[in-house]
């Protein structure tokens, strides 16, 4: 691999043995990619960071890593933990909560910002053709085939040791060439959330080479949020293009196959999964984390409804956000719904195994089922809470 | 005595341990405890020279391979026919041995299965190992 002076510098240990080391890691990662020179990024985004899945050789690793001094020189952002920052949600177990802290003490040590949300292009667009470090599947779907930013599916680890040197290998995602779509799919109908989630986990499901979508009419970023999310999920599709979404110039075109699909087709490959009415025990909404718009939407459509749900329901939403709804968790605790902020059911546990769960997220269908073992079925939102949305 | 060629050294190092052949991709999350070292089939992995064809599923992973060293049930050296980000980073990060064998792989695992108790011998900076 080809590097800098001051690369080089970095890696002789004249910047301190921790970033030396931590440039190491990128540096051989890369080359185990085939990558020839490094980048510098402009935000890394850390995941695996919920005490529930990293456990004490993520904190020790963590707490080690601050100790030595190592300090973030890019903007970085976290992920969600498994624990709920409003402190009042009667689901969520909380038997973890010294040794979360522990972690995001550590965290917060390197100067890792405390966003503890998914959306970590709601607290800074990138740009287009911008180099980035990310964990977490569905912020590196939106960063790459909504913002034309670049970058790979990076583990916690690495996104963390990206932020510490401020570079990250030049392979994959970060090169223009590989950025190719191959199948075209056309869907012919309007989504919805349902219908998003539905399309995603199709893609990722059934596509292995990188897709153009041609949706008519325009999907809005709700809906690409989840369809997104889905297919990393169960394909983890780094990239999906839209066409008239995606930003031109970002992505090449050389299409080698076409797939035309409509809503029934959709609905008739998923119809074991799909809620047929009646009775839950826990409705989950916010995977990924809603954002103030989408939460704004649910509260007005929820206070419209004087019934309580019909099962228990969990909104997820981002930390920040939480301050501007914090009086409204009172009311809508009285109709049976939470608000959780900082985490969400797939990166923590809950107190008591639930029983039938809805969602209209694929990805925490894909997850719920298949990490926590729950008995999972997906329902757009009008269904769910009954309401229009 | 039987030599195989190393495709790739990812971490560089000496080292002379009992091989253990895993014949499947290994998770490190969920599949290796790092406390006792043990993987989910109670194979024990610390100080072997620990052979399978690669690494899948959570990059939680690298904790994992980090995890081991830090409470001393660390493989010896580490041979895997591909290697992921999610290895090479706990790999460098522990300091631990890593090396790809690619053409070579077939040869090698078939050789230490056939005997008992087979030696893995490599001295830094050599593109071979060595089966005792």
């Amino acid at each position: 691999m080809y590097l800098t002076r001051e690369q080089e510098r970095i890696l002789a240990g004249e910047e301190g043995w921790v970033k030396a080391k931590a440039l190491k890691v990128i540096v051989r990662v890369g080359e185990a990619l085939g990558a020839n020179r490094l980048v510098k990024i402009r935000h890394a985004h850390v995941s695996g960071i919920s005490y529930t899945n990293i456990g004490k050789p993520g904190l020790k690793f963590l707490e080690e890593l601050a100790r030595s001094g190592a300090e973030t020189i890019v903007y970085t952002t976290s992920n969600p933990t498994c624990v709920d920052l409003t402190g009042e949600s009667s689901l969520i177990d909380h038997s973890y909560l010294e040794q979360q802290f522990l972690v995001n003490k550590a965290l917060e040590k390197m100067r890792v910002k405390p966003t503890y949300t998914c959306l970590p292009y709601m607290l800074r667009a990138p740009a287009p053709h911008e180099h980035l470090a990310w964990g977490e599947s569905n912020a590196v779907a939106m960063a790459n085939s909504f913002y034309g930013a670049r970058t790979n599916r990076e583990g916690g680890p690495i996104a963390l040791l990206a932020s510490i040197t401020g570079y990250i290998y030049d392979a994959g995602l970060h090169k223009i060439e590989e950025r190719t779509a191959r199948v075209m799919i056309r869907f012919h109908d309007r989504l919805d959330d349902l219908t998003a989630s539905l399309l995603g986990l199709w893609i990722g499901e059934s596509i292995n080479n990188i897709p153009l979508l041609e949706l008519t009419p325009r999907p809005s970023i709700h809906e690409i949020k989840l369809l997104l999310a889905s297919a990393a999920a169960t394909g983890s599709h780094a990239l999906v293009v839209i066409r008239g979404v995606t930003p031109p110039r970002t992505y090449g075109e050389d299409i080698v196959d076409k797939i035309s699909l409509r809503r029934e087709d959709l609905l008739k490959n998923y119809r074991d999964y799909l809620w047929s009415g009646g009775d839950y025990d826990l409705a989950y909404i916010g995977c990924p984390h809603l954002s103030g718009t989408e939460m704004l939407r649910i509260k007005r459509s929820l206070e419209k409804c004087l019934w309580k749900t019909r099962g228990k329901m969990i909104l997820s939403i981002p930390p920040i956000v939480s301050s501007v709804f914090a009086r409204e968790f009172g009311i809508l605790r009285k109709k049976g719904i939470e608000v959780i902020a900082g985490t969400c059911p797939v990166v923590t546990r809950f107190k008591y195994k639930p029983g039938l769960v809805v969602t209209n997220s694929g990805k925490a269908f894909f997850y719920l089922r298949r990490l926590h073992k729950l008995d999972v079925y997906l329902a757009s939102i009008e269904d769910i809470i009954g309401a229009k949305y | 005595m039987k030599r195989i060629r190393i495709d790739k050294i990812i971490v560089d190092g000496n080292c002379r341990a009992e091989a253990l052949v895993v014949d499947h991709k290994i998770s490190f999350f969920g599949e290796v405890d790092p406390r006792t070292g043990r993987t989910v089939e109670g194979y024990y992995i610390g100080g072997k020279a620990l052979i399978f064809p690669g690494t899948r599923g959570s990059t939680v992973g690298t904790y994992i391979v980090y995890g081991l060293k830090y409470y001393g049930h660390a493989p010896a050296c580490i041979i895997v026919y591909d290697a992921e980000p999610i290895l090479i980073a706990g790999a460098v990060l522990a300091d631990i041995p890593l090396f790809i064998v690619k053409e070579e792989y077939e040869e090698l695992v078939g050789h230490v299965k056939s005997g008992e108790h087979a030696i893995i011998l490599h001295r830094r900076g050599e593109e071979v190992l060595v089966i005792e």
